[in-house]
C-alpha cells in the first residue's frame, strides 16, 4: 500500500468538519441577510462576512473530501482563513471605524466565543496530522 | 427554555458517547429525533405567530435562524452515522446540539426584543 496519507475525514477530523459546516452556514446566512437588506450601512464589513462565509464553505469541502485537490484546497482556505482572522481582528481592535459592523472575524471572532480564531489552528494542526507520509 | 436544556443534555449525551468510545448507535439516533421533533414544534408555532401577525425586528433573520435550528441536527446525523466505527460520532452530534442551541439562543433574543 505505501505511506498513505490518512484522509482528514476519519476520526475526530469529522467533528473539525461538523464546525466548519456550521460556521460555513451561519456566516453565509448572516451575511446573505445583511447584503440583501442593508448592504449600503457597511458594505465593506459584509461583504467580508460573505468572504468568511464563502471560505468557510471551501473549507468544509476540503476537508470533507478525499484526494490531494481537496487537500491542497483545505490547505489554502485554512491559512486563508488564519489570515483573514488576524487581520480582520487586529484592524477592529486598533479601529473600530472601518468596521461599524460585526463580522465573523472581527475582535479576532469575539461574537463567536473566539471559536473563528482556535479554528484555524486546529484546521492547520489536523492537515499536518494527516499529511502523506 | 425546555428546547435549549433538551439540545444541552443532546450535547451532554453526544459527549459521553464519545468518551465511552462507543461508535453512533440506535440510541443517539432517537434522543437527536425526539430533540428535532421539540425544535420542529417550536418552529411551527412560532412562524405561525410570525405570519399571523407578530412583528419582529429583523423577520427574515428570525425565520432563517427557525430553519437552521430544525435542520442542522438531522444533517449532522447523517454525518455521524456515516463513518459506523467511529466513536466520534456523537461528538459530532455534539457539536450540532451547541449550534442548534445558539440558534435557539438567537431566536429567543429577536423574539423578546419584539416583546412578544
Amino acid at each position: 500500500m505505501g505511506e498513505r496519507a490518512r484522509a482528514t475525514a476519519s476520526g475526530p477530523g469529522r467533528v473539525l468538519i461538523a464546525v466548519y459546516g456550521i460556521f460555513a452556514l451561519s456566516a453565509t446566512a448572516r451575511a446573505g441577510v445583511q447584503i440583501a437588506t442593508r448592504f449600503a450601512e457597511a458594505p465593506v464589513a459584509y461583504l467580508l462576512s460573505a468572504l468568511a462565509g464563502v471560505v468557510y464553505i471551501v473549507a468544509t469541502l476540503g476537508l470533507a473530501g478525499r484526494g490531494r485537490t481537496a487537500r491542497r484546497l483545505a490547505w489554502t482556505a485554512v491559512i486563508f482563513e488564519l489570515v483573514g482572522v488576524l487581520t480582520v481582528g487586529a484592524v477592529t481592535v486598533l479601529d473600530s471605524g472601518d468596521f461599524p459592523d460585526d463580522t465573523v472575524w472581527s475582535v479576532f471572532g469575539r461574537g463567536y466565543g473566539f471559536v473563528p480564531l482556535v479554528l484555524p489552528l486546529v484546521g492547520l494542526w489536523w492537515l499536518w496530522h494527516t499529511r502523506p507520509r | 427554555m425546555v428546547v435549549l436544556i433538551a439540545t444541552a443534555a443532546l450535547a451532554l449525551f453526544g459527549i459521553g458517547l464519545t468518551i465511552a468510545g462507543r461508535p453512533p448507535g440506535r440510541e443517539l439516533t432517537i434522543a437527536v429525533g425526539v430533540v428535532v421533533a421539540l425544535l420542529a414544534v417550536q418552529a411551527v408555532i412560532a412562524a405561525a405567530r410570525v405570519f399571523g401577525g407578530v412583528t419582529l425586528p429583523e423577520t427574515g433573520t428570525f425565520l432563517i435562524y427557525l430553519g437552521v435550528s430544525v435542520c442542522v441536527l438531522p444533517i449532522a446525523l447523517q454525518w455521524a452515522s456515516a463513518d459506523e466505527n467511529s466513536r466520534w460520532g456523537g461528538a459530532v452530534v455534539a457539536v450540532a446540539a451547541g449550534g442548534t442551541a445558539v440558534a435557539v439562543l438567537r431566536l429567543q433574543g429577536l423574539w423578546a426584543a419584539a416583546g412578544g
